[in-house]
């Protein structure tokens, strides 16, 4: 009981971050209708952005954290748009897709490259440590990474039911024949899905990487479980790519424990193709892929 | 009014509208009429901004709005009701009145402005924090043009209103058009139920091919045996 329980909570942490790229990928697919395969290289790179900033700028590590999530938000979020998506047009496609491998492979190959392709130790923001709950080890940073996301997730949706402007980008995903004929700018409220997406992937980041250090390729697995959090959660919906999110990281973690170390990569795949055959619009998602 | 001279527009290498000329009468209400194809929609959408008028030029008052954007022309005055379903089905009747009044500049009236067309939709009301997509085709054109209405236009554009209702939600749909009349408000329709349409009209437009064809009084054409025969079915109804 108590080791379940560990399993349990260090699975959600792990799942919580997989569920911040989740969300930021629904995001700019509802916003866009752009499928975004650099997904893992988002979350990757803002890491080392704020490594740049410590190492070569020597900057104390706040500086060099704000400017890790500001230049984050400059290129995955307004360069991206600009540069990879909006060229393809509002109906990108296939080769949008294949734009985005592509720069999947690009951030890499150049984080390799210009920075290196050893692990980097990235400074912790989070308490080290353990307490004890009935038997159970239980550890700090995965409690405190698991509330941070679930703050973040839970901000963002207040943000999009709550607010005005969170209506008007709802409106204008859902359907933005009627919100340009309502007035609302239509372009803009796609540029803060792309921000949004920045930002989240920034945060996912800076929780993720001090627990599995900075390395070129750690975008490589994230960037598929977040897709396939998206769609077992359903891909037009918020809070499904949170519950897609934290289940994919459980039962990772529960097949790892209880099961066989050797399958688990495999596993979200297997839950992805059970959703597909039983319930392809996903445990939360509707019928449609964008509701009129 | 609203005066369109020579308006020529349409998609890629399709012209849809050949050169439209057309004068709206303040506070009246004109039913655009014509075959499939004439050109009636794309018509409402060179007018709003939603399709490039590829040359001529169409006034507003004293005003030149000639391929402004919608949400200038939302300021200015005119609102556009397209035809099928244009609700935001995810967020609540409240939600998409509000949404309505984005583009008002001073935010402060638009509780106010919400509560006045709840007063003349008391439906909507009653469901302002049900997901629009929940309501009935008929409430659902309701809210639309009680979501046109906040911005309180000077003229607006409704395309195809009663389709998908029934024959008494049409008799509402038609009511609170001729109620905006009476308030001054102008009101350009096109309409498949010509003949429902023209009865509560002042004028009539009949677009065939892209050119105002005839822009009279609508009594005149629902007594015109030609446009009768050609537009309004009499030829099948005997």
């Amino acid at each position: 009981m108590a080791q379940f329980l560990q399993v349990l909570l260090s699975g959600l942490a792990t799942g919580s971050i997989y569920a911040l790229a989740a969300v930021g990928f629904s995001l700019v697919w509802q916003a866009a209708q752009a499928v975004n395969f650099a997904q893992g290289e988002f979350v990757m790179l803002p890491a080392f952005l704020v490594l740049i900033g410590e190492h070569w700028l020597h900057w104390p590590l706040w500086a060099a954290l704000l400017f890790g999530f500001a230049l984050s938000i400059l290129l995955l979020g307004l360069a991206f748009k600009r540069l990879i998506v909006q060229p393809f047009g509002p109906d990108g496609g296939l080769p949008l897709v294949i734009a985005t491998m592509a720069l999947s492979i690009l951030l890499k190959e150049a984080v390799k490259t210009f920075y290196g392709a050893e692990a980097e130790p990235f400074p912790s923001l989070l308490p080290n440590g353990t307490f004890h709950v009935g038997g159970a080890v239980v550890s700090v940073r995965d409690v405190l990474n698991l509330l941070a996301a679930l703050a973040v997730v839970l901000l963002l949706t207040l943000f999009l039911d709550r607010t005005k402007t969170g209506r008007q980008m709802q409106a204008a995903a859902q359907n933005p024949g009627v919100a340009e004929i309502l007035g609302v700018d239509v372009a803009r409220m796609t540029l803060y899905a792309f921000l949004l997406n920045a930002a989240l992937a920034a945060v996912a980041s800076f929780l993720i990487t001090p627990v599995y250090l900075a390395k070129f390729s750690n975008g490589e697995s994230l960037g598929i479980v977040a897709f396939i959090a998206a769609i077992i959660g359903g891909f037009n919906r918020i809070r499904g790519a949170l519950v897609g999110g934290l289940l994919i990281g459980v039962l990772d973690n529960l097949t790892a424990t209880y099961v066989t170390l050797s399958y688990r990569a495999a596993l979200p795949l297997v839950l992805l193709i059970a959703v597909i055959l039983w319930r392809p619009q996903g445990l939360l998602g509707d019928e449609e892929a964008r509701i009129v | 009014m609203l005066e369109l001279s020579d308006i020529r527009a349409g998609y890629a290498d399709v012209q849809i509208l050949n050169g439209v000329d057309l004068a709206l009468r303040p506070a009246t209400i004109t039913t655009v009429i014509g075959p499939n194809g004439a050109g009636k929609s794309t018509l409402f959408r060179a007018i709003f901004g939603l399709i490039r008028v590829r040359s001529g030029s169409i006034r507003f008052g004293a005003e030149e709005i000639t391929n402004e954007k919608p949400a200038r022309l939302l300021a200015r005055g005119i609102a556009y009701v397209p035809q099928g379903r244009n609700v935001v089905a995810r967020l609540s009747v409240r939600h998409n009145l509000e949404l309505g009044a984005v583009t008002l500049a001073d935010q402060s009236l638009v509780a106010p402005r919400i509560e006045a067309v709840m007063d003349r939709f008391p439906a909507l009301r009653q469901h302002q924090a049900r997901k629009a997509g929940d309501l009935s085709g008929g409430q659902q054109k309701l809210l639309e043009i009680a979501r046109a209405l906040l911005l309180d236009p000077k003229l607006l554009l409704i395309d195809e209103p009663s389709i998908g209702l029934s024959p008494n939600l049409v008799r509402d749909v038609f009511k609170v058009l001729q109620g905006l009349r009476d308030a001054g408000v102008t009101v350009l329709m096109v309409e498949q139920n010509t003949k429902a349409a023209l009865a509560i009209s002042d004028d009539g437009l009949v677009l065939e091919l892209g050119r105002a064809r005839m822009h009279a009084p609508a009594a005149q054409l629902l007594a015109d045996p030609a446009v009768g025969r050609l537009f309004l079915g009499a030829a099948i109804e005997g």
